[in-house]
């Protein structure tokens, strides 16, 4: 029991510090691509820092406090269900429609406290969040589905297994077409560029946020660091062939090779979600629900279909 | 319980380099900013974003001369913020009314309504002069001189005063009514 405790203390530990640094290579990488110099890669463990440690904080109610941690729970829990290379504790319960329900609830949470903020702002951005949560609900279906299909299974463990035998994920054609419209789908579960609709900073003020300061958005950002890092493992663990490493002796030095090869998978996909991120400008609410439900649609359903052939 | 005091030195050193400003651009200074944020003057290496939000603000930028139109939102954009709060009065017009000194419309001392850490002189002050402003300020919060956060709740009796003769008694009531009658008649129903 203590040995699973420190086990998932280890996980949180390391997803939180990876995370910080993830967002720090997106404002870094962000920066180069302006050609500017950018902020030291710590620069965001300094901004939460400074936000925890802000000395007057507001509140809007209990509904405003809970729907921040309700957001920070829900994606430490999807954090656990994910296999980790060989240290994740509840990767045997981590079922694909779980772990790709729990990595949305965190939107539902910080929609509920900023809702209750009674801003109109961020009233506006629930709203658009709301319909995006609506828009990527069809091509995720879809590449869930492609993916159930071909492996025969739900299991996101037994996935990563099945795929150290036949290969990755992307290497099958229909899986390659399913992994394409995930991707899509990343870049507005990420709230990066051609769909970050819902915070739109300079259009509605941030959205949602425009209303947290000092501790509570210290809150959201350590979830958000969080959020980053398991979405991106998810998506190494189901398309890019997750890591099981056994060419050690050692149980330890097997589970750090496994861990530095997914952080390389991990910064691949971050690195694809940033340079489309940057490079592109924002869609208008209709255009993206438009966008998701016709080409990510048909592409992910095509990918289903050649995969129940 | 921790005592927080030890990692004071860490606070103010995360406050120093991770000012937030609120995007609340007045007057001419306010095309100072594109390049400051830019790649020619890149400001966010020292992790100084612009913020749309007053909530997670930390640093308020007056750009340029203030109205008493717009002083009024200045004075509630900052009791906004949340508690370690800098300003920063970037040109002559804050500083004593620049070349609107014998303007009836115009706020000659912007530091009689809201306490302003730093000043920076010129009509308009180069990037460079303003990235000097910054570095002073990042000085003063290091060694604990950027209070105007505390002079403002200690002296709030003064500031209230001077911003009363200005607007008129009840000028807060008179405002919010303008932007939120439903939520003002909902508490003058409670009363």
């Amino acid at each position: 029991m203590l040995m699973i405790a420190v086990k998932a203390f280890l996980i949180l530990l390391y997803a939180t510090f990876m995370g910080f640094m993830f967002m720090g290579i997106i404002r870094i990488v962000t920066a180069r691509i302006h050609r500017r110099v950018g902020p030291p890669i710590y620069q965001p463990i300094l901004d939460t820092i400074k936000l925890l440690s802000k000395k007057s904080n507001i509140t809007h109610g209990l509904i405003y406090d809970f729907g921040v941690i309700y957001a920070l729970g829900a994606t430490i829990l999807a954090l656990m269900f994910i296999p980790l290379g060989g240290v994740s504790i509840l990767r045997a319960y981590g079922d694909l429609i779980l772990i790709t329900f729990l990595l949305e609830i965190p939107m539902l949470g910080i929609m509920f406290a900023a809702m209750s903020s009674g801003n109109p702002w961020a009233g506006l951005g629930a709203q658009r969040a709301l319909l995006t949560l609506l828009a990527i609900q069809v091509p995720l279906g879809f590449a869930i589905v492609a993916l159930a299909e071909f492996y025969g299974t739900f299991s996101t463990y037994e996935i990563v297994m099945a795929q150290q035998t036949v290969g990755w994920s992307i290497t099958h054609l229909p899986l390659l077409l399913a992994a394409i419209a995930y991707d899509i789908v990343l870049q507005a579960m990420f709230g990066k560029e051609p769909f970050d609709i819902m915070i739109a900073p300079g259009e509605i003020s941030l959205g949602p946020m425009v209303e947290f300061g000092g501790k509570h958005m210290g809150i959201l950002q350590i979830q958000h660091a969080i959020a980053l890092f398991a979405e991106t493992l998810f998506f190494s663990n189901i398309f890019l062939g997750g890591a099981v490493v056994t060419a050690f002796a050692s149980p330890i030095l097997n589970t750090i090779a496994s861990l530095a090869v997914l952080l390389i998978k991990q910064l691949a996909v971050l690195m694809i979600a940033i340079f489309i991120g940057v490079i592109f400008p924002r869609f208008t609410i209709d255009q993206a629900a438009r966008f998701y439900w016709k080409w990510p649609t048909i592409i992910a359903a095509a990918g289903a279909i050649l995969a129940a052939l | 319980m921790v005592d927080w005091r030890l990692f004071e030195p860490l606070f103010e050193f995360a406050r120093k380099r991770s000012l937030w400003i609120v995007a609340f651009c007045t007057g001419c200074g306010g095309i100072e900013m594109p390049p400051l944020m830019t790649s020619r003057y890149d400001l966010e290496r020292f992790g100084m974003m612009p913020n749309p939000a007053p909530r997670m603000a930390d640093l308020f930028l007056i750009t340029g001369y203030v109205t008493p139109k717009t002083l009024k939102r200045i004075i509630i954009t900052y009791e906004m913020q949340p508690d370690p709060k800098y300003v920063l009065a970037h040109g002559s017009c804050p500083l004593n009314g620049g070349i609107y000194w014998d303007a009836y419309n115009a706020i000659k001392h912007l530091d009689r309504y809201i306490p302003v850490d730093v000043v920076i002189a010129g009509c308009m002050p180069r990037p460079e002069a303003v990235m000097d402003g910054i570095k002073k300020l990042m000085e003063m919060i290091e060694n604990g001189t950027a209070d105007g956060w505390k002079r403002y709740r200690e002296n709030y009796e003064w500031y209230k005063k001077n911003q009363d003769e200005l607007f008129g008694e009840g000028w807060r009531e008179r405002e919010a009514r303008r932007w939120i009658p439903w939520l003002m008649d909902k508490k003058k129903k409670e009363k």
